[in-house]
């Protein structure tokens, strides 16, 4: 049965939507990362237009970071006080991103944008958590190797306007947080990502948080981004597909639950190595497209 | 197929014949309509397709009658684009946007085109989507690259989408008199007003003109949908948004382990 997507303005299989939902929530659930950078290309590549597959993508990805909050939320997870003050740099950077995003469109440049910032941030992304997870399994299998120490000062402890983070254990200037969010903020606005893949490593790496409260706390702030995204962008440029949205999220409900399950049988470095795989297969496959010659040079777009 | 024709059939073959009684008062030589003056897109909407019918009511040489049917969707702005390789990727780089091109336009023949109108008729008559008169902006390109290089770029685009096309020998015509076609409208057709033009013609000149219409106009959940997102889109964003919140929560509510 076919469905045809109102503001897409395109008719897909109803399987191929909720399969692809349940497949991307299978993953994410597996990875427990939030998806939208699987999900937003093959949703280009089912020929959802750019621009509705990344405003659909934030509002889904609502549901997606609500429900997983909760469960960390429970567990005393989530930093509020750090959520915060990334939530108002995400606020601030996804506003720019979605204006940004309305120029972009306007000269025709988007699609070339997205992809992109998919080859780059993927690259390097991927390319580190393998490097980090190669890393971890033959530390694993040489016992007596030293761990490193947990974060090094250097001047960006020097910043002002410096904050308690309680949760975090952490003493630094809130300006580093609200900067890093704010980056991220305009990356989610153009990718239709929540970031998580971004803020994860960046809060573990640059800003020193503890490992149990970040993916909680990474989960809080793109609730808020999200929304924000799924807002101005039904304001701005009227993107946001609810049916494309409900049926997605009704699979990606059910596949994620199966993927936490799978989840619970892998060791951690494993999955993060087999995760920073895949990142880097999506990014060589849309690499591959920005450089082999197109079939044919020309291209149309209806304008509206 | 054949069994919903076949009463559509019967009514062309009616409205022949009432035609027929009709022919001091009525100066028209050609009637045409289709199986429905209306195409709903609604949330099941995977393209459709309308039977047009017609009846040729004279037919004054010996020659055999030919038809041709344009159809012609509503008209925007369409911006074609062309990408070069910049450092080693392929990026948009020129554009033409072109004023007022149809975003449907199909041609549907009784016999192949060469045969049945000259080039030169094509032009004066707009027959065909490489004779549409399109106006066009441009800040770099010439008017000569524009209609060599670009022109049949925007034909071919266009026809990839399956948008434009030119259908040859696909105009029935029975008994010298009665015609039918089978129009085919693509999934991603726009909603808007749709003019079918008929052309009837001999020995490549045309003899009668018949210009019809028909809506497509989206409806139905998808239609309230579309309203609510475009008429009210703050409160769109912020109910996608509680939407979205409640069934995250329910999900998570739904599958806790207990």
């Amino acid at each position: 049965m076919y469905i045809y997507l109102p503001i897409a303005e395109v008719s897909l299989h109803i399987g191929v939507v909720i399969g692809l939902g349940g497949g991307v929530g299978f993953l994410s659930g597996l990875f427990g990362v939030g998806g939208g950078f699987l999900m937003t290309p093959l949703l280009i590549f089912l020929g959802v237009p750019a621009p509705v597959a990344v405003a659909t993508e934030a509002n889904q990805i609502v549901a997606s970071s609500v429900s997983g909050v909760l469960a960390h939320w429970r567990r005393g997870n989530v930093d509020f006080k750090m959520g915060t003050v990334l939530l108002l740099g995400g606020l601030v950077g996804s506003s720019l991103g979605v204006l940004l995003f309305a120029l972009l469109k306007e000269i025709g440049q988007i699609d070339l944008v997205i992809k992109l910032s998919y080859v780059i941030f993927l690259g390097i992304i991927g390319a580190l958590m393998l490097i980090e997870s190669i890393r971890a399994i033959l530390r694993a299998r040489m016992p007596g190797a030293k761990r490193g120490k947990l974060h090094q000062h250097n001047w960006l402890h020097g910043l002002p306007f410096k904050m308690r983070f309680r949760r975090s254990k952490l003493y630094i200037s809130a300006l580093l947080p609200f900067t890093i969010a704010a980056l991220v903020g305009v990356l989610s606005a153009i990718m239709g990502v929540g970031g998580g893949f971004i803020l994860v490593p960046a809060m573990i790496y640059i800003l020193g948080m503890p490992t149990s409260v970040v993916v909680g706390t990474s989960l809080f702030q793109i609730i808020f981004v999200t929304a924000n995204v799924t807002f101005l962008q039904s304001v701005q440029t009227q993107t946001v597909d609810f049916l494309l949205a409900g049926l997605l999220l009704l699979g990606a409900v059910v596949g994620a639950q199966i993927g936490t399950r799978f989840g619970a049988l892998l060791k951690g470095e494993q999955l993060r190595g087999l995760l920073a795989l895949m990142v880097l297969a999506v990014c060589a496959k849309l690499l591959f497209d920005l450089v082999i010659t197109p079939e044919d040079l020309y291209s149309v777009e209806i304008l509206k | 197929m054949m069994a919903h024709l076949r009463p559509l059939f019967l009514a062309a073959l009616l409205l022949l014949s009432s035609a027929a009684v009709s022919a001091q008062a009525d100066p028209r030589m050609l009637v045409a309509d289709l199986s429905r003056d209306e195409v709903a897109i609604n949330t099941n909407f995977n393209g459709t397709d309308l039977l047009l019918f017609g009846a040729v009511k004279d037919h004054p040489g010996s020659e055999d009658i030919d038809i041709i049917v344009a159809v012609s969707g509503p008209s925007q702005q369409i911006a074609s684009r062309r990408k070069d390789r910049v450092s080693g990727i392929w990026i948009n780089t020129e554009a033409v946007v072109w004023k007022n091109a149809p975003t449907y336009y199909h041609v549907f023949t009784s016999r192949p085109m060469a045969e049945i109108v000259s080039d030169a008729a094509r032009d004066r008559f707009d027959i065909g989507h490489d004779y549409l008169p399109l106006s066009y902006v441009s800040d770099t390109l010439d008017k000569e690259t524009v209609q060599a290089v670009w022109r049949p770029a925007l034909s071919r685009n266009m026809t990839e989408s399956g948008l434009w096309a030119t259908h040859e020998n696909s105009v029935e015509i029975l008994r010298d008199a009665l015609f039918r076609a089978t129009v085919r409208l693509p999934a991603n057709i726009l909603p808007g007003d749709y003019q079918v033009r008929v052309l009837q013609l001999e020995n490549g000149q045309m003899v009668a003109e018949e210009i019809t219409a028909i809506t497509v106009a989206k409806r139905g959940l998808g239609a309230a949908i579309y309203r609510f997102a475009h008429d009210y889109s703050a409160f769109y964003g912020i109910f996608a948004i509680i939407f979205a919140i409640a069934s995250g929560w329910l999900a998570a509510v739904a599958f806790r382990r207990k």
